[in-house]
């Protein structure tokens, strides 16, 4: 008989770990928050630095899914795991020879940073949002006039002790270069300023993708946080920023800010990790045993991670990780079971 | 007779020493009293507020009603101490008095009487004086006894952290400990040798006198009043320099501050006299959210007064602090803890370039127009909702504003004064009220508590009347010009320290809540709130540290189960904020939300 491992978390993650379990002889089970598999990539419009549709990678994954009958629940919340199972908050238990924890990350709530107006101001906008409105292919002011002048801010939420978020969320500078990539191409006619602290392009093509953005689309870099924003009588942002570099205050109205939201651990991640017996990092995401060997194993035998609920990770390294993750699991059930 | 012994000696030259120190000290700070304080006593000298002084002095300084409101037993310790002590040298006077007449007796023949009048000495002995002065004797020696108590368990008393004492203490302290049982064996011993019927030292001489045969008793004798007059000289000379100053500095300063001379951002020789006031008792050590929630023990009010009166104050310890208000709040000899711990800082400020301050000329980024100015202050720009909230109820009432700072102002300087940078706080004031003047506005409100205090004590706005949000929305909604709706909700208020304890405002916002739903309270509330950490006026701890002082905060606010963590301060907002996945808004937004329609 197969023996049978829970993955908690239907993302790219908890996906990948799926598949590579299943053609491994192993019974995979998904057991998923939401109503559908896809986690935080699904709506995603194109994926750094290629430009590839994210739908051209979500896709296929949630359909061999499907064709691998790879035994997935909906709706279903995991309030406790073990290595020998998971609790749903239905109650139900999943019995298991081992678990896989793909739980993912939380984005940074932008409402948290009062000051850069998210929510309160039409036209801020958070990464997500403009993603998904470029999915949508309408991305307008809230008038649903065209942009001239957008702002786009790095770290929101990342690098920031102020709301307890020390960590780089790795993924948001390339991000932004990025989005302000496709934005020029949608407005050719618009300024459009990136606003950082560091630029952290350490991915293959990032740094490429940086000049590019720079040389080629007259993208402007600002190395200075904004410091607040405030909404004009005619919808504008007035942003307050220190340039850095120059040294200077600056004031700028834009028509658009968006907010690179970094991620967050999960909230839940703490009462987990004490019903388990696992440990934390100090910024919430769950402890590995270490970064090299054991960077998909946890402290306990039995239990496992895949993606971005250890820390911030791009798709790709999600992607690359949840192979290990099986090759890890499959290695830890043949030698505690088949002896 | 001449009253005098060689064990006198110690005592006398302990008295005469400690006379002399006390009055160079007095002297010494008093002459050197800037001339508007002298001048404020000269004018308060002969008024009502010389009798309240008196009254306060018995009240305090003896009875120490203060400590007996927060714990009985600590309270019956000072007090049996205090007015036990006094009255013994009172009741003393008397007696001999009535047996000597109005002749001029030297101290020791007071002090020493048992010894120079033992009772066979005496021909018309009246025993009454006898029992009542063993009765004072035992009094005392039951605070004596509490103060050891104390020690072991100062829980017991109503305190988790007693004081860590300097050697001058620790040595004044023996000696006090000393003095009255030194007391009570010498005149036992009396009492064994000649009789006497108090029923303290009677009784205890009677049984010492069958227990012990006489050539043992005399041999002992002398050696007990010496031990008894050391005692008393050895604390009278380390007195001055240790926390017992309290004793003599405590009651002048009853005077000044009825006099109503204070202490400001500058120091001053008034702040001698609040400083040495500090008995160091402790009671504010246990309120401290540093010592609880961080475990530093060595910044609380008792030991910046300790450090800063022995010129041995750090930077470290004067600016960590949060300024929270909550030693304060229950010091018993009320000093300004707060005040004195901003002049600390003020000593070692940067006077900054004259020509920093240019930007100031000319410039006015204010827009609208009214008699009600509204200013929002630097931190409501980092949370934006509280204008929006403002200005939408502004708009409700109809209510014509003047907008100080609305497209960015000049910060009111109080996190300045914080610092100690009071020069530089300086050209912020001035320029502010140049501004609210020169826009004739009457009424100023704030949305930032920080900026209140600031307005309130440190401005001189005379003919504007400056409010936080929280009492003009009150006011609104008393008098009718705006109609909230009664909802569902219900909110757990969190009084910032700046409102509450530094601004006295605590019936107001929780007026307003209840106007717009359900008030509930934390287990900390009104002047026993604690602080969210995050305090501008702390330049030591770090975010993790403020982190931590505001998650046992936020957790009791989580404890009530409200819908939703209610403020009136940008600031606490913010530490709220990041310590809750609770839902956390300010006084202002509520209010927006149930405007009727």
């Amino acid at each position: 008989m197969a023996h049978r491992v829970v993955i908690v978390g239907g993302g790219a993650a908890g996906m990948q770990t799926a598949l590579e379990l299943k053609s491994r002889g192993i019974e995979p089970v998904i057991v998923e928050r939401d109503i559908e598999l896809g986690g935080k990539a699904r709506g995603w419009y194109k994926l750094f630095p290629s430009f590839t549709p994210a739908g051209d990678v979500m896709r296929p994954l949630a359909e061999r899914v499907k064709r691998e009958r790879i035994r997935c629940f909906y709706g279903q919340e995991v309030t406790e795991f073990a290595p020998d199972g998971v609790i749903l908050r239905s109650g139900e238990r999943i019995p298991a020879d081992a678990v896989v924890v793909a739980t993912g990350f939380t984005l940074f709530d932008a409402h948290r940073k009062q000051e850069y107006g998210y929510g309160l101001y039409d036209n801020v906008l958070t990464s997500v949002d403009l993603e998904r409105m470029m999915n949508s292919g309408a991305v307008t002011l809230a008038d649903g006039s065209m942009p001239r002048r957008i702002a786009i801010l790095h770290c929101v939420g990342s690098r920031d002790e102020k709301v307890c978020q020390k960590h780089c969320s790795k993924v948001c500078c390339i991000t932004g270069v990025k989005q302000a990539i496709e934005l020029k191409q949608m407005f050719p006619e618009a300024d459009i300023f990136n606003f950082y602290m560091d630029i952290r392009m350490f991915g293959p093509g990032y740094e490429e993708l940086y000049r590019e953005a720079q040389e080629r689309h007259n993208i402007h870099f600002v190395r200075g946080r904004i410091s607040e924003a405030a909404e004009t009588i005619n919808k504008r942002i007035q942003i307050k920023a220190e340039d850095t570099l120059t040294g200077r205050p600056l004031r700028m109205t834009v028509d658009m800010l968006v907010l690179l939201v970094g991620m967050s651990a999960n909230y839940e991640n703490a009462e987990l990790a004490k019903r388990a017996g696992l440990e934390l990092s100090p910024n919430g995401f769950f402890r590995t045993v270490d970064s090299f060997l054991g960077a998909v194993r946890s402290q306990r035998e039995g239990i496992f991670f895949a993606g971005a609920a250890t820390a911030p990770k791009s798709l790709a390294d999600t992607l690359a990780e949840a192979s290990l993750t099986a090759s890890a699991v499959d290695e830890y059930l043949k030698n505690s079971f088949n002896k | 007779m001449t009253f005098f012994a060689p064990f006198t000696i110690p005592f006398i030259v302990g008295t005469i020493f400690l006379f002399v120190a006390v009055a160079t000290k007095w002297i010494l700070w008093i002459a050197r009293l800037p001339k508007v304080d002298r001048r404020l006593i000269a004018h308060n000298f002969f008024s009502l507020g010389t009798l309240a002084a008196i009254w306060e002095v018995v009240r305090e300084s003896l009875l120490h009603a203060k400590i007996f409101r927060r714990n009985p037993l600590l309270g019956f310790m000072h007090m049996s101490l205090a007015f036990g002590w006094f009255l013994l040298i009172v009741v003393g006077w008397i007696e001999t008095i009535v047996y000597l007449g109005f002749e001029m007796i030297p101290l020791q023949g007071h002090v020493f009487f048992k010894y120079f009048m033992p009772l066979n000495g005496i021909e018309a002995h009246i025993p009454l004086f006898e029992q009542l002065m063993d009765a004072l004797l035992l009094l005392v020696l039951t605070g004596v006894a509490l103060a050891w108590f104390k020690r072991i368990a100062s829980k017991a008393m109503g305190m988790r952290r007693a004081t860590k004492h300097v050697l001058f203490d620790r040595i004044a302290l023996s000696a006090l400990w000393f003095i009255f049982p030194a007391r009570l064996v010498a005149e036992s011993l009396t009492a064994a040798l000649y009789g006497g019927n108090g029923f303290l030292t009677g009784t205890l001489g009677g049984f010492i006198g069958e227990l012990l045969p006489t050539e043992v008793l005399t041999t002992l004798y002398e050696p007990a009043w010496w031990f008894y007059s050391s005692a008393l000289g050895l604390f009278f000379v380390a007195m001055p320099f240790s926390r017992y100053m309290h004793i003599f500095t405590e009651i002048p300063l009853i005077f000044l501050r009825r006099w109503r001379l204070r202490p400001t951002l500058e120091r001053k020789s008034y702040d001698n006299f609040e400083v040495e006031a500090c008995s160091r008792c402790g009671i504010c050590i246990d309120p401290c959210q540093l010592q609880e929630d961080l475990g530093i023990h060595d910044t609380q009010s008792v030991y910046f007064l300790r450090d800063r009166r022995y010129n041995m104050l750090s930077l470290k310890v004067a600016n960590n602090c949060l300024m929270c208000g909550r030693c304060e709040a229950v010091c018993p000899v009320g000093i300004n803890l707060t005040t004195l711990r901003i002049n600390s800082r003020a000593k070692r400020r940067n006077i900054p370039h004259e020509g920093r301050y240019r930007y100031l000329t000319s410039l006015d980024r204010s827009s609208g127009e009214g008699k009600v100015g509204y200013f929002a202050g630097c931190m409501s720009s980092l949370t934006p909702a509280v204008q929006h909230s403002m200005e939408r109820i502004f708009e409700a009432v109809g209510e014509a504003v003047w907008y100080a700072d609305k497209d960015g102002g000049v910060c009111c300087g109080r996190p300045l004064m914080l610092s100690g940078e009071t020069d530089a706080a300086r050209k912020m004031v001035a320029y502010n009220t140049d501004l609210f003047r020169r826009h004739e506005i009457t009424t100023l409100v704030t949305s930032c508590p920080i900026c209140l205090r600031s307005f309130r004590e440190n401005y001189h706005l005379d003919g504007i009347e400056v409010l936080h949000h929280s009492q003009y929305l009150d006011r609104l909604i008393a008098e009718g010009r705006l109609s909230v709706k009664q909802g569902e909700e219900s909110y757990s208020y969190h009084d910032p320290c700046e409102l509450g304890r530094g601004s006295e405002v605590y019936d107001e916002p929780r007026r307003v809540i209840e106007a717009v739903g359900e008030l509930r309270e934390p287990r900390h509330s009104r002047r026993d709130a604690l602080c969210c950490g995050s305090s501008l006026a702390n330049t030591v701890i770090g975010d993790e540290q403020q982190l931590r002082i505001a998650r046992r905060m936020t957790r009791e606010l989580e404890e009530t189960a409200a819908d939703a963590i209610v403020t009136a301060c940008p600031l606490c907002h913010k530490a709220i904020a990041r310590s809750t996945h609770h839902t956390v808004v300010d006084i202002a937004e509520v209010v927006a939300r149930n405007i009727a329609e």
